[in-house]
């Protein structure tokens, strides 16, 4: 027999019963309905979670840190953790997965940032301008990297709204109470001002001064002492999606050892004078000085794929790794387990729909019971019967399979709808790249390779359910068959 | 055993209804020899296993003892496939209540063998049409089985033996639904049939008429062959 001949065959027959091949098909639908919206969903989920992350920071990129656990789960003790030293740094690089060991120190003080008449508080970050330039580069709007020379900045984009110009907020604000007091009765608009808007303010190129305060007691007075440094700022960086730092200038990290001990200073003046732990913090100023602590190091593994063995390799030199990688990796798990649950109810539910189609193909065999045997007269073989009976129910399972699809796309469209309009997107915690709303918007997608399993699946199904009928339609002895009436 | 092309051997069969203790023999040594291009009728009052004899010719039955041997090939030895493989290729089956399928039309029902048989669309639909014009139903290619009367329903049938162009042909009481006038030209086109294509036909029958068309005629009693005429010569042959 021709395959087409037995398609056409099979066709005739389910068209024949028509309403009973809708109903048996029915459980299959809606168990690949089940089947295809649950896993859509998990992954349209994971991909949001993976995309939120991706946004959070590069996944290449990690964050070393003293480890104060040992491998058998002991904590370290404060004194014998590894230090964020120029040592470390040698380790890390000497790792072959790591390109970039960045190293930087923060300024233990307030500092303000002062250009032109506009000024504001920033924090200073000192970084190693050859280590940190590569990586540092891609966020740069405006401008170059710090190139090594003395007193040159970079700002961040949070900068900009940072500064603010004093003497004009003050006359502003004067202005809006005397108005505020004469004209009590109307009510004015506000008055769109500089202050809160988004102005393009361009530093890049200007010249600015840090300025630094440094306070101590002297028999119980405080006592203020300004230090101003002249730079020029070099370089600001565009608006980060999940900026790590808020205002932030980087400066070379010598500047900022340098500032650190000027503050410490009047630290360590002001202890001497109290008296008391004078001797530690001197320890820890002269250790300072010998030898730098770093506050953070960053690594950049050379691609995501080593991401794995850098972890490793730093953990066994006594470092903890903190990186959105490794949350990557808990929320794939989640999401498999996720995935394993959702698939395993829809499973059940397929294997319902596949008694259903046994139960069917058992009753259309008694049904067709005489036909069988006069096709088996008239020159069917045991397989040919065999073969009609199974790609019967592997129809049955392929229709459920199709419509099943379809209704599983309506489903996630509608969800994706859902989520979009009541802004379930928000609450979930994914905020939106900086490309157009509807890359993040779909709660769940459908990828093509489940849309093939899916219908592959339901017609695999099928045939299995059609063995069993199968093989009692071959069976049958075409001469009872007949007889049947 | 001497056994050629369109011939038909039965040797010393014997074979009973029932399983286990209660077992209720139907045939009893039965032996006989048809020649190909021969036309038998199998005669017998009701119950004397006339249909039982012609399920073993056509392989939908197997002997409990003694061979059956057709076109030159012992039958009941093969398994389930094999004879429906070899009723595919050599035999072909009339019934009494015709047995098409309803829901195919008349040439569909004729084209079922030859699907069966894996021949192309083209090829099987002249076929089946050529066949279902020489017995008469040109006309009535696109009717269903329900549309059409006995007669026409067991000339659908005829064609549908007759289509795989098998060497034999067994029918059995293929006229006994139908009234006489029916009856004697569904007998009348078979035999035209048997002489035109040289099928040897076995017809099992309770009617004197048909008896009278044969070549010769096997009378069964209780599962014995009572006698073999040879109707031509009225020639009587008498068995112990
Ligand atoms: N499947 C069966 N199981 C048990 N006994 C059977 C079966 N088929 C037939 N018989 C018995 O075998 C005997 C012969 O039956 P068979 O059908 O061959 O007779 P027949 O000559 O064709 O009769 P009829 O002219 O009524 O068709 C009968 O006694 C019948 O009761
Ligand atoms: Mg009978």
């Amino acid at each position: 027999m021709r395959g087409l001949d037995s398609f056409r065959i099979v066709w005739r027959n389910l068209w024949r019963m028509k309403l009973r091949t809708i109903l048996t098909s029915v459980g299959v639908m809606i168990g690949t309905a089940a089947i295809v919206a649950m896993i859509s969903l998990s992954l349209g989920l994971k991909e949001n979670a993976v995309k939120s992350l991706e946004s959070w920071g590069n996944l290449t990129q990690m964050e070393i840190a003293p480890a104060f656990r040992s491998p058998d789960g002991t904590f370290i003790p404060d004194e014998e953790q590894r230090k964020l030293d120029k040592e470390a740094v040698q380790i890390l690089k000497q790792i072959p997965e790591i390109t970039q060991v960045m190293p930087t120190k923060r300024l233990h003080a307030d500092s303000k940032l002062k250009i032109g008449r506009r000024e504001g508080y920033v924090e200073l970050i000192g970084v190693e301008p050859r280590e940190s330039a590569a990586s540092k580069k891609a966020d740069l709007e405006k401008g170059t990297f710090l190139s090594g020379a003395k007193n040159e900045i970079v700002v961040s984009y949070d900068v900009l709204q940072q500064l603010v110009d004093v003497e004009k907020e003050r006359r502003e604000a004067r202005k809006r109470n005397a108005q505020r007091n004469t004209r009590a009765a109307e009510m004015m608009p506000p008055e769109m001002g500089e202050g809160g808007g988004e102005l393009k303010l361009d530093v890049v190129g200007k010249a600015a001064v840090i300025v630094l305060t440094r306070q101590y007691t002297v028999d119980d007075e405080p006592k203020f002492e300004k230090r101003e440094i002249r730079v020029r700022v070099v370089g600001q960086e565009h608006k980060l999606d999940n900026p790590r730092y808020g205002p932030v200038a980087y400066v070379p990290l010598d500047m900022i050892t340098e500032l650190n001990e000027w503050v410490n200073q009047g630290m360590e003046e002001e202890l001497q004078e109290s008296g008391s732990s004078v001797r530690k913090t001197r320890t820890r100023a002269n250790a300072d000085k010998n030898n730098t602590i770093y506050d953070e190091i960053t690594v950049k593994a050379a691609s995501r794929e080593v991401v794995e063995t850098v972890v490793k390799k730093v953990q066994e030199n006594g470092f903890e790794v903190y990186s959105p990688a490794r949350e990557l990796e808990q929320i794939n798990q989640f999401f498999f387990v996720i995935q394993m649950i959702l698939g395993g109810i829809a499973a059940v539910s397929l294997l319902v729909a596949s008694i259903g189609i046994v139960n069917t193909m058992i009753m259309s065999i008694l049904e067709r019971t005489r036909e069988i045997g006069i096709m088996k007269v008239i020159g069917a073989t045991v397989y040919n019967i065999r073969w009609l009976f199974l790609i019967e129910s592997g129809f049955i399972g392929l229709i459920g399979g199709v419509t099943g699809l379809g209704l599983a796309y309506g489903a996630v469209a509608l969800i994706n709808t859902l989520a979009k309009n009541s802004g379930a997107m928000e609450q979930f915690g994914f905020r939106g790249g900086p490309g157009p709303e509807e890359q993040l918007a779909q709660i769940a997608v459908v990828p093509i390779w489940l849309a093939l399993f899916a219908i592959g699946f339901a017609f695999v199904i099928g045939l299995l359910a059609g063995i069993f009928p199968a093989f009692r339609a071959s069976r049958l002895s075409a001469l009872q068959a007949i007889r049947s009436d | 055993m001497a056994n050629g092309i369109g011939e038909l051997t039965v040797e010393g069969v014997n074979h009973s209804y029932g399983t286990g203790k209660i077992k209720v023999p139907v045939l009893h040594q039965i032996s006989l020899h048809i020649n190909k291009g021969e036309f038998i009728a199998l005669c017998g009052t009701s119950g004397s296993g006339k249909s039982t004899l012609l399920n073993l010719l056509a392989g939908l039955t197997r002997p409990d003892e003694g061979s059956v041997w057709l076109n030159g090939e012992e039958i009941s030895r093969f398994n389930e496939n094999q004879l429906c493989l070899f009723r595919r290729k050599c035999i072909g089956f009339i019934f009494q209540s015709y047995n098409l399928l309803p829901n195919l039309t008349a040439l569909e029902n004729v084209e079922l063998p030859l699907i069966f048989a894996g021949e192309g669309v083209r090829k099987r639909r002249e076929r089946a049409k050529a066949i279902l014009h020489q017995v008469g139903l040109g006309e009535r290619l696109d009717h269903k089985p329900n549309e059409l009367s006995g007669g026409q329903q067991q000339r659908v049938s005829i064609a549908r033996a007759l289509v795989n162009q098998p060497q034999i042909v067994l029918a059995d009481e293929p006229t006994g639904n139908l009234d006489s006038a029916t009856e004697k030209e569904i007998l009348a086109l078979m035999r035209q049939m048997n002489r035109e294509i040289g099928t040897t036909f076995v017809v099992v029958t309770h009617d004197q008429e048909v008896a009278h068309q044969a070549d010769r005629v096997i009378y069964l009693q209780d599962g014995w062959i009572k006698r073999i005429e040879n109707a031509r010569t009225a020639n009587e042959v008498q068995l112990t």
